[in-house]
């Protein structure tokens, strides 16, 4: 049974489950505690040492019957044979052709064939262990394997009538030689059955080659642009995880950082306990937390990056003390009322929605001038101000003088840019001029430097 | 001790909890191989509750650690009660000068009070919190650490140490050793992925929201004199909000709350009025709340359609 479970275990690894040998060991010991008896328990045992993940759960279960399955119906030797009867079977057996002749021992005397003799079959009908394949392969390899055994149907009825006429030359009588019948065909039924699991085993089946985990690093670091529906699906997923992660390591680095000023009130009122004794020091805290206004290019190219941009910004948002944010393609709009009212996932196609991508409209500079105009008071000295676009402008004035007056009035003026640093200033790009005049300009292409990005914000305050 | 794991599912069901087949095997392993449980699953499914009723059921005093974001060692672990001490060196001035005024040297004075250092860091003056608490006590405890994913990933790494070895050092007292290994419960709402190396030392169980059958028996359980017709409807309703998307989709302790909710407005069956006027009890959003209803309505607007 041991055995079996590492087996087992290995067959998860190669599935992309995480088990560490202190797992494996612990199965070992658990299915020791609650014995094998009740299959469900065993199965409960195995589920908890060894699966902790809940992603990892459908692996398990597929995995589980192939391995723990029942090994199909167990073999029977022919009943009610006299001692006489069973002599003439097995003399009847040896004077039968080769090929059949182990087929027949097997068949007709209940001999259950080994684990090897069974790897041989597999191995001539060209199943290796841990050959990757799905169901209709598996099916098409049994096939292969049940001839190989000379199991199919029409072999056992050949071999079969084989056999009864050497029985009847043996001289059995018409009753033994129905039970022998009888038997050979309940038992190939039931190797046949064993043989279908034993090739399930064999192969991993898995619909996806690469392991999970794998998949989304790859993920992480292929630019947004070129994702397709499903991968973005699988993105926005994780996004949730990326940002629950990056939230907590700008907690730690607050509650860390003890740069505060010394807070003589509250060194008094705390060490009052001490009988007015100073023994612990209180600091006055800065408020920590960035207040952050986003300006985003809703153009069609920078549609990816602005929603997993302002899908972050939104999920963070309890590590922000204020976020507004702003789109634009021909003019400014404000849309944090959107995100006030929404979940993040719903208010990013609500905005993508209400400002529909036009052609070749995209100008910064007027929507600048809007902004200025109306939208002013969004940035004022603790705010941090990010761009988020291309910086395309259609030969539109790019008004950078209304980006220094901004980056005047912010604290820090931040341009995350999709685009290689290599193509900026090229074709229509005013980037050249923008660069400048920003605290930092980052390129983000990918969700792995997005997310960079991002925790650089909560790091340079 | 548990003998078998029908006698888990048993005990748990004395404490009004009712295991499935999974939650007793995990905690029969517990106790047999003396590993924590790391219990996640969608918030308000009964995790805490199972650690609870675990207690309960195996006669062992409960302790309880709650996370939360910024939660330290002297939080979880112990603190030197310094108020006490400094009233201890005052109201104890007098013998302090008798034990030093033999002293003719400043050295000799501090060698002298030297001596008697060990009496203002002893155990008399060490705050126990829950960890230590646990690990001092002197019978057998279940420790529930709470929400494990919203402490932050370090105080993770200085739970591992406990959690393997059962024993604290304190500095100026040395090694602590567990005096019984605690039964350990944490749970997680999974907000965050925690570590590899935690989840390796602990049985991992995954809770879920219990199926339609569980949770009726679960609600028929804890509020007996809902009438059975109104426990089904009510029963039936949970389950289908949970298929929605909500903000927050609603938990067994909420399902708890409303059948009670509906005893005490004596319902005697779940008309369009009494849902309207207590769906607060299970929803707690204003948006949640107006979509439920128009699920609940038959994905049709307006008001005046009854719900069957």
């Amino acid at each position: 049974m041991d055995q079996r479970i590492v087996e087992f275990v290995s067959a998860l690894r190669s599935s992309g489950v995480r088990v560490s040998l202190a797992e494996s060991a612990d199965a070992l010991k658990a299915v020791a505690a609650v014995g094998v008896m009740d299959r469900e328990t065993f199965k409960n045992a195995l589920k908890a040492t060894l699966v902790k993940e809940p992603a990892d759960v459908p692996a398990f279960e597929q995995l589980f019957p192939l391995y723990f399955g029942h090994e199909g119906p167990p073999m029977q030797p022919p009943e009610g044979l006299s001692k006489e009867q069973q002599e003439q079977l097995r003399r009847a057996i040896e004077q039968l052709r080769e090929q059949i002749r182990q087929l027949m021992q097997m068949l007709a005397q209940g001999q259950q064939p080994t684990r090897e003799q069974m790897q041989q079959f597999a191995q001539r009908a060209g199943i290796n262990r841990g050959m990757r394949g799905n169901r209709q392969m598996q099916q098409w390899l049994t096939e292969r394997m049940l001839r190989e055994m000379g199991l199919t149907p029409e072999q056992v009825r050949d071999a079969l009538e084989a056999l009864m006429k050497q029985l009847k030359q043996q001289g059995m009588s018409a009753e033994g030689r129905q039970t022998v019948r009888e038997t050979v065909e309940g038992n190939a039924e039931a190797l046949r059955e064993q043989v279908a699991r034993f090739v399930g085993q064999s192969l991993l089946n898995q619909p996806d080659d690469r392991p999970r985990r794998q998949r989304i690093d790859d993920l992480m670091n292929r630019p947004l642009a070129s994702l397709s529906e499903s991968e973005a699906d699988e993105l926005r997923n994780h996004v949730r995880r990326l940002v629950a992660r990056l939230r907590s390591r700008a907690a730690l680095r607050m509650r860390r950082g003890k740069r505060g000023h010394f807070d003589a009130k509250g060194t008094i009122r705390y060490n009052q306990r001490n009988m007015g004794v100073p023994i612990e020091l209180k600091m006055k805290r800065r408020h920590l937390k960035p207040k952050i206004t986003v300006i985003v290019d809703v153009s069609t190219s920078m549609r990816p990056v602005a929603e997993f941009m302002l899908r972050m910004v939104y999920e963070m948002q309890d590590q922000i003390s204020k976020a507004r944010s702003f789109a634009f393609i021909s003019d400014m709009h404000e849309i944090s009322m959107i995100f006030a009212e929404h979940r993040p996932q719903d208010a990013v196609e609500i905005v993508l929605r209400e400002l529909p991508p036009g052609y070749y409209n995209t100008d910064l500079g007027h929507s600048l001038s809007t902004f200025c105009e109306r939208f002013a008071d969004s940035v004022d000295s603790r705010t941090t101000l990010i761009f988020v676009g291309d910086g395309r402008n259609n030969y539109n004035d790019p008004r950078t003088d209304l980006v220094q007056m901004l980056r005047m009035r912010a604290r820090k003026v931040i341009w995350f840019n999709p685009e290689p640093p290599y193509q900026w200033g090229h074709g229509d790009s005013d980037m050249l001029a923008y660069a400048p005049l920003c605290h930092a300009v980052h390129q983000v292409a990918t969700l792995k430097q997005l997310a960079d990005a991002i925790d650089d914000l909560f790091q340079s305050r | 001790m548990f003998k078998q794991i029908s006698d888990v599912k048993q005990g748990l069901l004395e404490q009004q909890y009712i295991a499935s087949d999974e939650i007793a095997t995990v905690v029969f392993l517990a106790e047999q191989m003396g590993k924590p449980i790391l219990a996640e699953g969608p918030a308000g499914v009964g995790k805490t509750e199972l650690a609870k009723a675990w207690a309960a059921a195996s006669g062992r005093e409960l302790i309880r650690l709650q996370c939360y974001e910024g939660l330290d060692e002297s939080k979880a672990l112990y603190e030197w009660e310094y108020s006490k001490q400094m009233l201890y060196t005052q109201l104890l001035r007098d013998k302090l000068s008798q034990i030093m005024g033999t002293a003719s040297t400043l050295a000799e004075a501090a060698d002298a009070l030297g001596r008697e250092e060990n009496v203002f860091f002893s155990q008399r003056f060490l705050l126990p919190r829950p960890l230590l608490r646990a690990l001092m006590n002197d019978k057998p405890v279940v420790l529930l650490i709470d929400e494990i994913d919203r402490a932050d990933a370090e105080f993770e790494a200085f739970l591992l140490e406990i959690l393997s070895d059962f024993q604290v050092s304190v500095p100026e007292l040395g090694t602590i050793k567990a005096n019984h290994q605690p039964m350990v419960v944490l749970t997680s709402n999974n907000t965050r992925e925690l570590s590899e190396a935690l989840k390796r030392r602990a049985l991992y169980l995954f809770v879920d929201y219990p199926s339609f059958e569980s949770e009726l028996q679960i609600v028929q359980m804890r509020v007996p004199n809902l009438a059975p017709q109104v426990a089904r409807q009510c029963v039936e309703i949970v389950q289908r909000l949970r298929g929605l998307d909500l903000k927050k989709s609603p938990s067994v302790a909420e399902t708890v709350d409303w059948a009670k909710a509906l005893v005490a407005i004596n319902a005697k069956h779940l008309d369009e009025k009494t849902l309207n006027d207590t769906l607060t009890v299970i929803l707690k959003h204003e948006s949640d709340i107006q979509r439920a209803r128009r699920a609940l309505s038959g994905g049709k607007r307006g008001p005046d359609v009854g719900i069957r």
